[in-house]
């Protein structure tokens, strides 16, 4: 089908997927014990205060129609206000927002550099022990969590070794945060080490079952040689099945934002989140889950957009 | 543009020679010797066939002589094209015999060109492999070879992806490759099984005139013996491993010498030809007007929606009578299947009405449906996949029962299974087995039982014996003819060879693209038949006697010739 | 990238089933993978150690032991002791039990929930298949660990809670695989020709689906297991964990994470290692799982 019908049908079907997610949040938010009513006007607040509070704010009314009036909200972008800053918190998100996804977008593409050519290389050497040693590297990547390696990282890297800081760029502006690139070297490796061991994994399958396809054979038969036919050939081939995963990964990576912010105090949503949780800011933390998922299904978006781009077939519908 | 040249190491002695060469592979269940002590030659500009069934070692032996095999084979013995010794050569020496002096075609091309390159590229590539050129003149040369090999639009064609193109179009494109650099052996492993007749029969005019004009050496290993009466000089026989007869084609395949070659082209199923000069026979009296145990009628099926819509089946009517067989033939695309699966209930037509035992399917409730399918048995095509592997033989046979016979006791049960698997010639033991346990020819003969467990009066089988050797595949007809005649059953037999349609069905049926050709007796419309499609069908059908094939593929050629039949992509 | 490309090196694949004998090739297969076998001999050794362990090295892990704080290790306490007083060796088998007990139950009901979902999804297929898929899409988006963070916010939840909310957070991803594995069952041969000749669906899913998927469940309930043993590792850290004085093995990280900058490396290393040790423990033995079975799936 052609591009523009067939991003058409995406979107849709994106669209589809963030109602149901307001929907969860806006389930969400009127589930909360005592509702908003009790998180701004205190644990200490009466009952006539709390029901003069939810009548002034709508709060009384049907549930269908506060979702609409919710739902309005959002395409104003407006997100509510946080109960302990006080500030709106779509400005909140507006700021903190384009540092975490500086450090999610660093992880990944170091996460792919890295992964990508070892899983080819663990292929060629399948079962040899240099193939083994990284499997069991990658799984013991996989299996730690993020912020026992963070801490560990810290422990040898800045305490013992001295070669990094402790904490991430703390500046408020992009600009800033590049202004201390030495500081983003531990964070990027916490967050992308996960990475690294799941798509070299990914690469690694794809292109033992690619090595053994016809097509390999028929380019060797044409007299090609092995480290052409897995560059031009099998790489490729690989390429799509671990593209189509990228997308499915993008919550993953935001998931291990959320722990190396807080880890390494850099000041973006994923901290941002933290603290709001701790202090029970039901608007921030609401908010902060729609932008993610907003994110997460842009991102699932744009790998099927590579994905078409990549393999002609997909285009045609006949993958 | 190229100057036709010779073949790239013109010889004295044969192009290709194998001298006692062996294969063993190393499995998880143990060693398997494929190949043993296998001594043959082709000589330049000569075509030797490799003929055997499933396990013979021939395409094994086609993978050794250029080095190909996988890394669990272990090769023994000699095998030398053009003077360089194959056998334990260093990959780089391969590397420049291959595509070069020594090409190869390969059995499958869905799978056999890179999706994600395009065509040209691909050909272009096994150019600059083995001679000094630029991009842009390899392109061009791509190009020219997609002409010589009869693509049309070259130019257009070199741009598109392997998933643009049909079947036949791939492998033109895979010869093309394979010819690129003009190689003095060519090895073709089963090049057009995968292939509708029609194709195979264009594909292997392509093939001889190649080899003609260059003088390449061609070793042609398959299965289909009308294949070896129609392009080789020279068979040698295989089995289990080993060549078991050699000769020039007329004398092994008209006198044949080994018992083995004898019963092999025994059990091949021969299309009976009509002599030219005879009129069509008397017609022959229709069976008594019978309710029809199924009937199609007016029958569309259209998948998708919108500009993707495929049009499977269009206006198809046609009744199978109680005790008849009637046999659906057609190439891949015609709508067989499709046929098959309405005639099920598996899939409802778009269009008409599909009657079973003369109830309408698409009126009948869901209750009356399911009791009018106690009287119908399948049997699919694949071996493997029509018997659940975590049941037993006993339990696959038995499913029939258990879904409508709810209250036979397991005695009974286990009594009826052993009865039918008597009547399919099966050993009552196997019902304790597992299917792995079982061959392919086995494993379609329990799918028999299974379908006739309850005593059906339609069998609907599609490509019953398609996936079988050809000894094998006699046998289970044969079983099926005899069991028809016993129980009385009529039967839709969904079949692409011509030949064996023609021994079993009493009526044809001819499809194509979705819409009926031409439908009548099979004695009548396989040896007289009115349309020209039907015709090419039958002319393009090779049969294992070299002198009747030369014969028939002259008039074919001729008939494309003067425009009369059609050529497929 | 000098080694010669061999086409065909993957073994001979058979099929993805587990007959009699088929199980004892796959079992034999298993025994091939080495990392798979180590696998589980780390899953035993951790399962004796914590539910055995404490029968023979009791330890007071309830009370306040002030005089005992902090000790480093030595020979009456090999890994040292806590903030507390615990000996940290019998606290590594006091919170192993429920990082072990939660892992595995939450691991199981994912992969129930996700199954049944997907087996639905997969065999009903049209736009109740989409509309399934579309919640599963949904709820993928949502990274888990904030939805653990916003619950952490609401409220803490006892032991069998926590089962329950790990399980809602886990099931989305056996959901897609079996899904997957449904809709190429529905098509085979054996199912149409039972479908033909008059079957019911439930028939078919009982009989053929759900048995012949049995081998891609089990790989994914051991890969959620392994998923889920580390999740309850983050649950503390995010402040969802069992209240003291139990705890498991990722409370004793989280509440050791401070001390470890002063030095208590003994408090943070063991429940760190037992952690990493066994989630990669059962992700090898998935790994050997869906090799001997020969399934599709997670890289």
């Amino acid at each position: 089908m052609s591009t523009s019908k067939y991003l058409l049908r995406r979107v849709l079907q994106a669209v589809v997927v963030i109602v149901i997610v307001t929907i969860v949040v806006f389930g969400l938010l009127h589930a909360l014990p005592g509702g908003p009513a009790r998180g701004i006007l205190g644990p200490q607040a009466t009952a006539q205060q709390i029901t003069a509070f939810n009548h002034e704010q709508g709060l009384d009314k049907p549930l269908p129609v506060q979702y609409f009036y919710y739902l309005n909200q959002l395409l104003h972008g407006d997100l509510g206000t946080s109960y302990t800053l006080n500030e709106p918190v779509s400005q909140l998100i507006t700021e903190r927002l384009p540092k975490t996804l500086l450090l999610t977008v660093l992880s990944a593409v170091v996460g792919l550099v890295l992964a990508i050519p070892l899983g080819m290389w663990q292929a060629m050497r399948r079962n040899k022990p240099a193939d083994y040693i990284i499997t069991t590297l990658s799984f013991i990547a996989y299996s730690t969590p993020v912020y026992f390696l963070g801490l560990v990282l810290v422990l040898v890297f800045s305490q013992a070794l001295s070669w990094f800081p402790s904490q991430a760029p703390q500046g408020d502006t992009l600009a800033q945060v590049f202004s201390e690139p030495q500081a983003l070297v531990l964070p990027v490796v916490a967050g992308a080490a996960s990475m690294i061991a799941v798509f070299s994994r990914y690469m690694r399958a794809a292109t033992l079952e690619n090595l053994s396809e016809d097509y390999v054979r028929t380019a060797r038969a044409g007299g090609s040689r092995s480290r052409a036919i897995l560059w031009r050939h099998v790489f490729r081939n690989s390429l799509t099945p671990v593209v189509a995963m990228l997308g499915y990964y993008v919550p993953v990576l935001f998931g291990g934002a959320l722990v190396v912010e807080q880890l390494f105090n850099y000041p973006g949503m994923g901290l941002l989140f933290w603290t709001a949780a701790q202090s029970s800011d039901y608007p921030v933390l609401l908010g902060c889950v729609l932008v993610i998922a907003i994110a997460t299904v842009t991102g699932t978006l744009l790998a099927d957009i590579v994905q078409r781009v990549i393999d002609p077939r997909v285009k045609a519908g006949r993958a | 543009m190229t100057v036709t040249q010779g073949p790239a190491a013109p010889q004295a002695g044969p192009i290709l020679e194998l001298d006692d060469l062996g294969v063993v592979f190393t499995t998880e269940s143990g060693e398997v010797p494929a190949v043993r002590g296998v001594s043959l030659h082709v000589e330049p500009g000569e075509t030797l066939a490799l003929v055997g069934e499933s396990g013979s070692g021939k395409s094994t032996i086609a993978f050794a002589a250029m080095g190909l095999l996988s890394g669990n084979a272990r090769t023994t013995g000699s095998a030398v094209i053009a003077g360089t010794q194959v056998v334990g050569a260093r990959e780089s020496d391969l590397a420049a015999l291959r595509g070069r002096t020594a090409s190869m075609v390969f059995q499958e091309p869905a799978t056999a060109l890179d999706p994600l390159t395009r065509v040209g590229g691909q050909i272009a590539e096994v150019i600059r492999n083995h001679r000094e050129m630029s991009a842009k003149e390899a392109a061009a040369e791509a190009v020219a070879l997609l002409r010589k090999v009869g693509i049309p639009e070259p130019e257009k064609r070199a741009t598109a992806y392997p998933f643009q193109l049909s079947g036949g179009q791939r492998q033109r494109v895979v010869i093309a490759m394979a010819i690129a650099n003009d190689p003095a052996l060519l090895i073709a492993d089963e090049p057009t099984t995968a292939l509708d007749v029609t194709v195979q029969a264009e594909i292997l005019d392509l093939l001889r005139r190649l080899a003609a004009e260059t003088g390449t050496g061609v070793l042609l290993v398959t299965h289909n013996m009308g294949v070896v009466a129609d392009f080789a000089d020279r068979v040698a026989v295989m089995y289990r491993g080993e060549i078991v007869e050699t000769g020039p084609v007329e004398d092994v395949l008209l006198r044949p010498s080994h018992d083995y070659t004898r019963r092999l082209l025994g059990a091949v199923p021969r299309l009976s030809v009509a002599e030219a000069e005879k009129a069509a026979p008397a017609a022959v009296t229709e069976a008594p007007d019978t309710e029809p145990v199924a009937e199609l009628r007016d029958v569309s099926v259209v998948f998708g929606r919108g500009r993707n819509a495929v049009r499977a089946l269009d206006g198809v009517s046609l009744a199978v009578h109680p005790g008849q067989t009637l046999g659906l033939v057609g190439e891949s695309g015609s709508g067989k299947s499709t046929a098959s699966r309405v005639a099920l209930g598996l899939i409802a037509p778009t269009s008409g009405t599909v009657s079973l035992f003369g109830t309408d399917l698409g009126r009948a409730r869901s209750r009356a449906r399911r009791a009018l399918r106690a009287g119908i048995g399948v049997v699919l095509q694949d071996p493997v996949a029509s018997l659940d592997a975590r049941m037993t033989v006993g339990e696959c046979v038995a499913e029939p029962l258990r879904v409508h016979h709810r209250g036979l006791s397991a005695r009974d049960r286990r009594s009826k299974v052993a009865a039918i698997l008597d009547r399919v010639r099966l050993p009552r033991e196997v019902a304790d087995r597992a299917p792995r346990e079982l061959s392919g020819g086995q494993r379609q003969r329990v799918s028999l039982a299974r379908a006739l467990v309850l005593e059906p009066r339609l069998l609907v089988a599609d490509e019953p014996t398609s996936a079988l050797d050809v000894s094998v595949q006699q046998a289970v007809l044969e079983v099926i003819s005899e069991l028809q005649d016993e129980l009385g059953f009529a039967c839709l037999f969904v079949s692409h060879d011509l030949a064996v349609v023609q021994h079993f069905a009493q009526r044809v049926v001819v499809l194509r693209g979705g819409r009926i050709q031409e439908q009548g007796p099979t004695g009548k419309t396989l040896t007289h038949p009115e349309t020209d499609y039907t015709r090419g069908l039958l002319a393009a059908v090779p049969v294992p006697d070299p002198v009747v094939q030369r014969g028939r593929r002259a008039e074919r050629l001729a008939a494309l010739a003067a425009g009369r039949t059609e050529v497929q992509a | 990238m000098s080694a010669v490309i061999q086409p065909g090196q993957v073994p001979g694949k058979a099929t993805a089933t587990v007959t009699a004998s088929g199980a004892r090739l796959a079992a034999r297969r298993f025994r091939r993978n080495r990392l798979a076998v180590v696998g589980l001999g780390v899953v035993a050794f951790f399962f004796l150690f914590c539910f055995v362990g404490p029968l023979v090295y009791s330890t007071d892990q309830t009370h306040t032991l002030l005089q005992q704080v902090n000790l480093a290790p030595s020979g009456s306490h090999w890994l040292g002791t806590d903030a507390v007083g615990h000996d940290v060796l019998g606290r590594l088998m006091y919170g192993g039990k429920v990082s072990l007990i939660v892992g595995l139950a939450a691991g199981v009901l994912a992969t129930v929930i996700g199954t049944l979902w997907g087996a639905v999804a997969g065999y009903a297929g049209g736009w109740i298949d989409a509309v399934m898929m579309r919640v599963v899409d949904a709820g993928i988006a949502i990274p888990a660990l904030f939805i653990l963070l916003v619950v952490s916010a609401i409220t803490t939840p006892d032991l069998t809670g926590l089962i329950v909310i790990l399980g809602f957070v886990s099931w989305l991803v056996p959901s897609r695989l079996i899904r997957a594995e449904t809709l190429s069952l529905k098509n085979r041969d054996y199912v149409l020709t039972l479908r033909a000749i008059g079957g019911t669906h439930a028939r078919a899913i009982i009989r053929h689906i759900l048995p012949n998927s049995v081998s891609t469940i089990i790989v994914a309930a051991t890969f959620q297991i392994a998923d889920a043993i580390l999740l309850v590792a983050y649950v503390s850290y995010l402040g969802l964990g069992v209240q003291p004085p139990s705890t498991d093995w990722g409370g004793m990280l989280s509440a050791g994470l401070t001390a470890a900058y002063s030095g208590y490396w003994w408090l943070i290393i063991p429940p760190g290692l037992a952690i990493i040790l066994v989630v990669w423990a059962f992700n090898a033995i998935g790994d050997g799982l869906r090799d001997a079975f020969d399934v599709r799936g997670r890289g």
